[in-house]
């Protein structure tokens, strides 16, 4: 009688094991989804530090060592725009529009920003939104093209599309004014990106970028790393106004003159 | 056939609720509470489904709507806001006119210039055409709260430093109470995500039945939790920073607040709104404010709301910072 509970017992034990080893394995092949589309609601944010710089760099006082995330790490400037980059180095203490001047941080630049952001998706709609400076960018996903409009945004204009369980959105309609990273890798208005965002797991979304700009560069080059979701309890994006913060700051024995 | 007369019966039923409210409306800005005649389409998860599109708010941004629910009218407050008050904010036209015109015409250029005609709506243009409220009608003030706010409100024009200029003037965050759109609401099941075209804002409110973040943390926007009760959404919000404002008459709010928002599906192109304020630090009791999100079928989507991008309105003021 003994015997035979020990053996229910064990039988029943490996059971349990081969069971959740069973859903664990599922799980980690099976993606939630949307309409049949890749699920990539959450919190996600690099780790990396192509916000400081994108390709391959040395630390430095408050530069966080890196490998750079530029598909074989050269960035193919005209002649011209080679000076002018250099030139943005050399003054990116004060000419970084976005870590200077709080502005909007453009794109790909947002989405390795060192801040968290939320992708929200439902069956009709996708919407990214940027802890840094509370940037938004809604991605149209109803076929519908860019308007041909001169307009210029800092953000671009982002028309979606699935290809397969691959996102792929499509930006432009950007102005010239913002920098890939603090270290002034640039563009021009002709900016053309196209993102693919993949998951690769539950957890993991592999996040490709081909810039394409005629007036900068020699030929189309392409960004790629990880993003990771934040899995910690409660995860949610917070605030960081940092458009108020360099207010207080610029701004705190004002008035100046009058 | 008895089945058709009942359907009838309701549809006229509903015709009239439908004429009563918008008479309401027209009368005083107002929406009227939730009417049961509309029927919301459900999410898999049983939510009543917001109809897919672009919102915009009336009756609410800037508190512009004059349908104040204080019911003890006392006299004329002094700084409330009338065009023949001289120490109303809301008698300037823009609310910045202390800067020259010159600069608010290259503004309002820029702006269009963004702005192709039929293409988008002009929140700078709406956001100088808002913030009239009603003569007359006041809030149950604490006495003190008031004396400090009109106190306030005599350092804001020329502003005498930098919080006394509006969180919409700086293209700051500006809070739960400015602008009025357009908004896209999107749902994913535990969470309403509302995106806002002004101040490029994204709100969330949680519905997953999680508890307020800890006092600790401050927000804009507050710290938004709601459920749903048939077609209505109970949203309240803690955790504001204090640092934002109901309007230019009302120039700021305290971290005490706390707010009750319901959100009602009326009909397929209507959400009726309103917002209860509890601020025990300004206010002798809670008051509320009505309003409505009405689908714009003209807006196919939200565009971008670049301010601080261009803004000068700072330096215009009160001249350049040391050191830049």
């Amino acid at each position: 009688m003994r015997k035979v509970t020990f053996a229910t017992g064990v039988t029943a034990l490996i059971c349990i094991f081969s069971f959740a080893a069973i859903a664990a394995s599922a799980q980690a092949q099976t993606l939630r989804r949307v309409a049949g589309k890749p699920d990539l609601n959450g919190v996600w944010q690099v780790l990396n530090t192509a916000a400081w710089d994108i390709q391959d760099h040395s630390g430095g006082l408050g530069l966080p060592p890196g490998l750079g995330v530029v598909e074989g790490n050269e960035i193919p400037y005209q002649p011209w725009a080679v000076a002018k980059k250099a030139e943005n180095f050399a003054n990116r203490a004060t000419a970084d529009p976005t870590e200077h001047n709080c502005y909007l941080p453009g794109v790909p630049r947002a989405t390795y920003m060192p801040f968290p952001f939320k992708v929200t998706q439902t069956a009709k709609d996708i919407a990214v939104s940027y802890e840094f400076t509370h940037t938004l960018r809604p991605i149209v996903m109803d076929g519908s093209p860019h308007p041909e409009t001169p307009e210029e945004n800092w953000m671009g204009i982002s028309r979606g599309h699935w290809e397969g369980d691959t996102l792929v959105v499509d930006v432009k309609n950007f102005n010239d004014q913002t920098w890939f990273d603090r270290a002034g890798n640039f563009h021009s208005e002709k900016l053309h990106v196209v993102e693919r965002y993949t998951m690769t797991d539950p957890d993991h979304i592999l996040y490709e970028a081909t810039i394409e700009d005629p007036k900068v560069f020699t030929r189309p080059w392409k960004m790629s790393m990880p993003l990771y979701r934040i899995l910690d309890k409660n995860a949610r994006l917070l605030d960081y106004e940092c458009v108020f913060y360099l207010q207080e700051e610029r701004y705190r024995n004002a008035p100046f003159s009058r | 056939m008895k089945v058709s007369i009942a359907i009838a019966a309701l549809y006229v039923f509903g015709l009239m609720l439908g004429s009563a409210a918008a008479a309401q409306g027209r009368g005083q800005g107002a929406a009227q509470p939730a009417t049961r005649a509309y029927t919301a389409a459900t999410l898999a998860d049983g939510q009543p489904e917001i109809p897919n599109g672009i919102w915009n708010r009336r009756g609410v941004g800037g508190l512009d709507n004059g349908a104040l629910e204080a019911q003890d009218h006392r006299p004329p407050n002094p700084l409330d806001p009338t065009p023949a008050n001289p120490f109303s904010v809301s008698a300037r036209e823009d609310g910045l006119n202390n800067v020259d015109r010159g600069f608010l015409d290259q503004f309002s250029e820029r702006v269009a210039k963004n702005q192709p005609e039929g293409q988008r709506r002009n929140p700078g243009r709406e956001r100088r055409l808002m913030g009239i409220a009603e003569p007359g009608r006041i809030l149950p003030w604490k006495p003190e709260a008031d004396a400090a706010r009109r106190a306030f409100l005599l350092k804001t024009n020329p502003a005498q430093g930098l919080k006394y200029i509006e969180m919409d003037a700086r293209c700051a965050m500006p809070g739960l109470f400015f602008g009025n759109g357009p908004f896209q609401f999107l749902q994913t099941g535990k969470q309403l995500t509302i995106l806002s075209e002004y101040q490029h804002f994204t709100r969330t409110i949680n519905l997953d039945g999680r508890p307020h973040v800890s006092k600790n943390i401050k927000l804009f926007l507050g710290d938004s939790v709601g459920h749903w009760e048939g077609n209505t959404l109970i949203v309240d919000t803690t955790n504001f920073n204090g640092v934002t404002a109901y309007s230019r008459e009302i120039p700021y709010l305290t971290d005490a607040l706390h707010t009750a928002e319901r959100f009602t599906l009326a009909d397929a192109n209507t959400i009726d709104y309103e917002i209860m304020v509890d601020d025990p630090n300004q206010f002798t009791r809670p008051w509320k404010v009505t309003g409505q999100y009405n689908r714009a079928a003209d807006l196919p989507e939200i565009l971008e709301y670049a301010c601080a991008e261009g803004s000068q309105t700072l330096r215009n003021i009160f001249g350049d910072p040391p050191g830049k």
